[in-house]
């Protein structure tokens, strides 16, 4: 394909991707911050909705952005090990029940989770009695909670990757003597990085954005991630009074990914390379 | 309807919030048995008695933290305000079953029947001179079979809010307010006819007190005046001829009542001048200051020849959680705290919703008539019915609203709406 | 699975020689042993104060299979899936048994609690003050150790103590301006806090009288009350107020003999009659094949839609000579980087006819969201914007495995482009992605918030108020079981069943299909 049709196509779908985003800029720097005020251009220009976010009384906002990264960092990252590890077994070996532990994997997602929050409620009752500083309103607590979806996709997500590596460059190294924890950490992992850099976003993105789970789980306006506190803003009648400053805040949820994103990609292309080397 | 309204409402009838208190033996077996909710309520039992817990809404959360912490100086505890922003009625009663929910919510007084089914909320015990201090409305909106439940702080309804340099006589009748929006438009001085939030799935609230003048019910009446649940009249030859008058204001008729108007733009519309009559509440208020608008605020008038445009009321109220862990706390803030008239009004300074508290209305009144006057315009109005399924006709109601207000055939669309009440009443 | 087994005896088996003891193998043996200790130092105190023995033998039972695992030098596979699958049963397993056994039960509003809580809830709720009795007020008093009530009576200002033995008249106390109890003496009155410090005892307290019984009414204000109705254990049913009530375990209420029931239930099993209800309502049966077609073309367009979307971009970015990748992908991930509840509701707003940005912009008079057909294409346009970025990274992740060795030789060969992408790229891609395609699927199918939040099922035809242009099966339970109200769990579980057994039917056949495909890669 030509390079200026590749460009153009691209271009294309970012005007697509940008288009409603846009909107949540102009209101976001829009100084009457109302959400009829806004439109594509907006009246004016200034920061005042980013300063009242961060100078709010109601609104500890930049504890909600600590509390965000952090426990999407922390989630993303274990849960990353944790598929990994499944990930690397379902690969490389096999076993009774393999098959079938894979598609009750992939089948376990398709539930529909009615009664999550009773569920939640019910274990996690007990366990605020019993562990306070993994109970109700804590970090730690969520992050229990949000291990328990690590296996899910990516799990699929990167044994598809493993797959493709070819399995003699770990079958030469156990002939040579390696342990399996020596060929998953030596040789495995660092031929996977693009992948794991991949699921990481995936999973630092899910966890910025999720909010069913937390909103129940995170009462305090201490304890919230930015989109149970965001919820409330525009939640009943602030709807409209909030939206300059709610669209503020959706631009700042996006600062961190987009970091996470810059940071990571290095390792995604850096796959570019890597390809020729595994070929 | 099936529920039996439990005795007679006399005015003696008075409930008060204690457990188990039935003389005959078998109400020790009133300790929940599954392990989880039993080990809960004694492992916070013993903590719970300096921690009073509140959840409220987010409009509600920052009013009430200062009269939270208040409280807590007081008595000597502390007091924490959390904020459920999504489905607070569910979380409340799946947090309260499971034992880790609170032991006082804010919520509307539609949630008592609901909440009263699942034996959620205890009764409240005010005295008779408390009772006579607060508006007849609001009361009479937080007794459910007899009982008190909740202690009412707010009321809110519906009124027509004016744009007096656009339109500086208030109209008698609401065919003027269509013939003045109009007129409006035809000059280029507004955008909208009328700002009613209709919105694609309809809005029974909104748009009741056109129904209601039109001659539509959505109940009939018990003897005693009251609205009788069991007989659903949303597809009678009365109602089916208000639908036609909200087609003939619909987009095929004066496009006055448009489903593009939602919510979240019918506000700022009129507070943006463009538009000069506003369907709306207290909470509207805000807005419309800060846009500088002048502005009055009436009763929504009738039409010419119509019934009375009746608007539904609704009243936010404190309730007694039963599972709560702190029950007396909590009796003593929601029966002898809020319901001070001077807590009332540093409530209503914090969120300017028109106090349930009579004394503390006049008080307010004085200050800011606008509260009065959403008052007086909801003098006519009967309290939202608090059964729960009273959410069986929202939804289907408000969807044959929007049909007609599209240009469905009225009749049609009221005996669809009636047969799907029919239906999810019966199950 | 015989396969399996032969597969596992191979590994199993490993044809090297045993190795010896290495520093390695030590220092993470003693690393395994002390995280487990320290796990259960803090875990098992607070299970032995709140004596949960069932749960405390659990634990150890886990911890020393854990242990166990990591120590053995057997069990590979299960080292590497152990950790993940106990949050994996803890947090998504569990719930989804609680909601299958839940579909055999009424369980929902009024029926919540076990019958005690409802009696308990229907004596409680039915406690009326005793006519024509005073509302005292109330001190909480110390009469030596013990708590007592000091009542007030604010008519007389008669001041009495109460006790569990009853009502006693008190002489010489001192009353304050609003009628509580400042002094008296032999009591030591507590002050608000300390009051307050013994709420739970107050709430206890119950002072007997002919009437009924004077309980405290917060801290300040004491009433005699009676419950009007009382639970009869001897004929399992509640009286008062002239009636009675009798248990129904088959409904879990109480039921008189006109057939009304008190307000408050209990959860009892039901059977089978959720699945009945389901299969025979006649909405559902009358709609079903509308719906079900529209929550297929729905979860298949967002499939197809998003994946050749984000495939496409992902390709054209995957070219050595391509400037400016990296403002291009920041571009491209916004979408997903942005909290979808927030856009899908920004999108709903830009949807509306008089008011929304795509009609102003383009200069349009269409009613979106109240048309059948373009409802349905602004919900797989707005559903396609907000999954395209996804398909766009694990895409660009999937196509750094394939050896550009291989599409380059395909080109150097002659084949055109289209060719080699389809030949060779397009098959290794889908080896990696064809399960998330499937749980894609499977999302969408089931892609509750994407309707809710824009559409809400709608537009509804007058005719047939249940059944909206866009409405999901999903969505359509979700209003049958809370629509009216009160939240009914149970049949929502039920539904939840239902759709559950088509997702899965539809994923494992398709997962089968791609079997053969992967056994050739694996």
């Amino acid at each position: 394909m030509k390079l200026a049709l590749r460009h153009a196509f691209v271009l294309l779908v970012c005007a697509f991707a940008l288009f409603p985003i846009l909107f949540v800029v102009s209101a976001a720097i829009n100084p009457l911050g109302t959400l009829a005020s806004s439109d594509l251009v907006p009246n004016g220009a200034s920061f005042d909705n980013v300063a009242k976010l961060f100078s709010s009384d109601i609104y500890p906002f930049g504890r909600w952005v600590f509390n965000s990264v952090f426990i999407a960092l922390a989630s993303s990252t274990a849960s990353l090990l944790l598929s990994m590890f499944a990930a690397y077994a379902f690969s490389r070996m096999r076993f009774a029940g393999r098959r079938v532990g894979l598609l009750a994997l992939l089948l376990i997602q398709m539930f529909p989770q009615f009664l999550a929050i009773v569920t939640i409620f019910m274990i996690f009752t007990r366990v605020s009695e019993l562990y306070p500083a993994f109970g109700f309103n804590t970090t730690w607590g969520i992050l229990l909670l949000y291990l328990g979806g690590a296996l899910g996709v990516n799990t699929w997500l990167m044994k598809g990757f493993l797959d493709t590596i070819p399995k003699e460059l770990d079958e030469s190294a156990t002939v040579d003597g390696a342990t399996h924890a020596q060929v998953f950490w030596k040789i495995i992992m660092p031929l996977v990085t693009p992948i794991l850099a991949v699921t990481a976003l995936l999973a630092f993105i899910g966890t910025m954005s999720e909010f069913l789970m937390a909103n129940i789980f995170l009462r305090d306006a201490e304890s919230k991630t930015l989109a149970v506190g965001m919820y409330g803003m525009i939640a009943g009648d602030g709807r409209n009074a909030n939206f300059g400053m709610f669209a503020a805040a959706t631009l700042i949820t996006a600062i961190p990914t987009v970091g996470v994103f810059l940071w990571l990609q290095k390792f995604i292309v850096s796959g570019l390379t890597a390809g020729a080397v595994k070929g | 309807m099936r529920i039996r309204a439990l005795g007679v409402a006399a005015a003696a009838t008075v409930a008060f919030g204690a457990t188990a208190c039935g003389g005959s033996a078998p109400t020790s077996s009133a300790a929940p048995s599954s392990s989880a909710p039993s080990a809960g309520a004694s492992a916070t039992a013993d903590k719970g008695s300096g921690k009073l817990v509140i959840w409220a809404d987010p409009n509600r959360t920052k009013a009430l933290k200062p009269f939270a912490e208040q409280f807590g100086t007081e008595n000597g505890v502390t007091v924490e305000v959390k904020e459920i922003s999504k489905d607070n009625q569910q979380t409340f009663l799946t947090a309260s079953q499971q034992g880790s929910g609170p032991d006082i919510t804010v919520g509307a007084h539609d949630w008592i029947g609901n909440l009263v089914q699942n034996g959620a909320i205890d009764p409240v015990n005010l005295t008779e001179e408390q009772k006579a201090a607060f508006s007849p409305i609001a009361l009479k909106a937080v007794t459910f079979n007899g009982q008190v439940y909740g202690a009412p702080y707010a009321m809110e309804n519906v009124a027509l809010i004016r744009n007096t340099k656009l339109a500086p006589d208030a109209p008698a009748t609401f065919d003027d307010v269509i013939a003045k929006g109009k007129e409006l438009k035809k000059a280029g001085k507004v955008k909208e006819v009328l700002c009613l939030p209709v919105t694609a799935k309809g809005d029974a609230y909104h748009v009741y007190p056109l129904f209601s003048s039109a001659g539509g019910a959505i109940f009939g009446t018990t003897s005693a005046g009251d609205p009788d649940p069991k007989q659903v009249l949303v597809g009678s030859k009365e109602s089916q001829a208000a639908f036609e008058k909200l087609a003939e204001l619909g987009e095929k008729g004066d496009a006055a009542l448009k489903t593009s108007l939602t919510n979240e733009n019918s506000i700022p519309t009129f507070a943006g001048g463009k538009c000069a009559f506003l369907v709306s509440g207290p909470w509207a208020m805000a807005d419309v200051k800060k846009s500088g608008v002048a502005y009055d605020v009436t009763a929504v008038p009738a039409f010419k020849d119509g019934k009375p445009a009746t608007p539904f009321v609704g009243v936010q109220a404190f309730f007694v959680a039963s599972k709560g862990a702190s029950k007396t706390l909590a009796q003593e803030f929601v029966t002898n705290y809020v319901t001070n008239p001077d807590v009332a009004k540093a409530l209503y300074d914090a969120d300017p919703r028109p106090p349930a508290l009579t004394a503390a209305l006049d008080t307010v009144k004085a200050a800011d008539p606008d509260a009065g006057k959403f008052i007086e315009a909801g003098a006519g109005g009967i309290p939202m019915p608090a059964i729960p399924q009273m959410s069986a006709i929202w939804e289907p109601f408000g969807i044959a609203e929007a049909a007609v207000v599209k240009g469905s055939d009225p009749v049609k669309a009221a005996e669809s709406a009636q047969k799907t009440i029919d239906g999810s009443l019966k199950n | 699975m015989s396969l399996d087994v032969r597969e596992a005896a191979e590994v199993t088996t490993p044809p090297r020689p045993r190795r010896e003891l290495t520093t390695a193998f030590v220092v993470s043996r003693i690393a395994v042993l002390a995280v487990a200790a320290a796990i259960l130092l803090y875990a098992v105190p607070p299970l032995v104060a709140a004596e949960s023995w069932i749960s405390l033998t659990l634990l150890l039972l886990a911890g020393a299979g854990i242990g166990y695992l990591y120590l053995t030098r057997r069990f590979v596979p299960a080292k590497y899936l152990v950790p993940g699958t106990v949050f994996l049963l803890a947090f998504q397993v569990f719930p989804v048994i609680y909601t299958v056994s839940t579909a055999f039960t009424n369980f929902g509003d009024g029926h919540r609690g076990d019958k005690a809580a409802a009696i308990s809830a229907i004596e409680t709720g039915s406690v009326r003050q005793a006519p024509g009795s005073p509302e005292y007020g109330l001190s909480a008093a110390l009469k030596g150790d013990t708590l007592v009530f000091l009542l007030v009576d604010p008519k007389t200002k008669q001041v009495q103590e109460g006790s569990p033995d009853g009502l006693t008249a008190v002489q010489g106390a001192r009353l304050g301006v609003t009628g509580k109890v400042l002094e008296a003496p032999g009591y030591t009155v507590l002050k608000a806090p300390q009051a307050a410090a013994r709420a739970d005892q107050i709430a206890e307290l119950a002072v007997p009288t002919r009437g009924g019984l004077i309980k405290a009414n917060g801290l300040s204000r004491a009433v005699e009350g009676r419950a009007a109705l009382t639970y009869d254990a001897g004929c399992d049913c509640v009286k008062g107020d002239g009636d009675s009530w009798q248990a129904d375990e088959s409904q879990g209420y109480f039921v008189n003999a006109k057939g009304e029931h008190l307000a408050q239930g209990w959860q009892v099993n039901v059977g089978f009659a959720n699945f009945i209800r389901v299969l025979t309502d006649p909405t559902l049966s009358a709609h079903f094949l509308g719906m079900f077609t529209w929550n297929m073309v729905f979860a298949v367009l967002s499939v197809l839609t998003t994946f050749a979307l984000g495939m496409g971009v992902a390709l054209a970015l995957h070219h050595p000579k391509m400037r400016g990748t990296r403002f291009y992908r920041i571009a491209l991930i916004l979408p997903y980087a942005m909290p979808a509840f927030a856009m899908l509701l920004v999108w709903r707003d830009m949807f509306n006819r008089d008011f929304g940005l795509i009609n102003q912009l383009f200069g349009l008079d269409v009613d979106w969201m109240g048309g059948m057909l373009s409802a349905k294409f602004a919900v797989i346009l707005v559903n396609t914007w907000l999954g395209f970025p996804y398909m766009f990274l694990v895409t660009t992740g999937a196509l750094q495995a394939i050896p550009r060795e291989l599409t380059e030789a395909a080109s150097i060969d002659g084949a055109p482009p289209w060719y080699a992408f389809r030949k060779v790229t397009l098959p290794l891609l889908l080896v990696a992605l064809t399960p998330l395609l499937i749980s894609s699927f499977a999302f969408n199918f089931n892609n509750y918030n994407a309707i809710a939040l824009t559409t809400d099922g709608g537009p509804f035809p007058a005719e047939s108020p249940t059944v909206g242009g866009t409405d999901l099966l999903i969505s359509y339970t979700v209003r049958l079981a809370f629509g009216t109200g009160s939240a009914q769990f149970g049949l929502a579980a039920t539904m939840s069943v239902f759709i559950f057994a088509i997702v899965a039917t539809i994923s494992a056949i398709t997962f089968r299909r791609t079997r053969k495909q992967e056994d050739v890669y694996a």
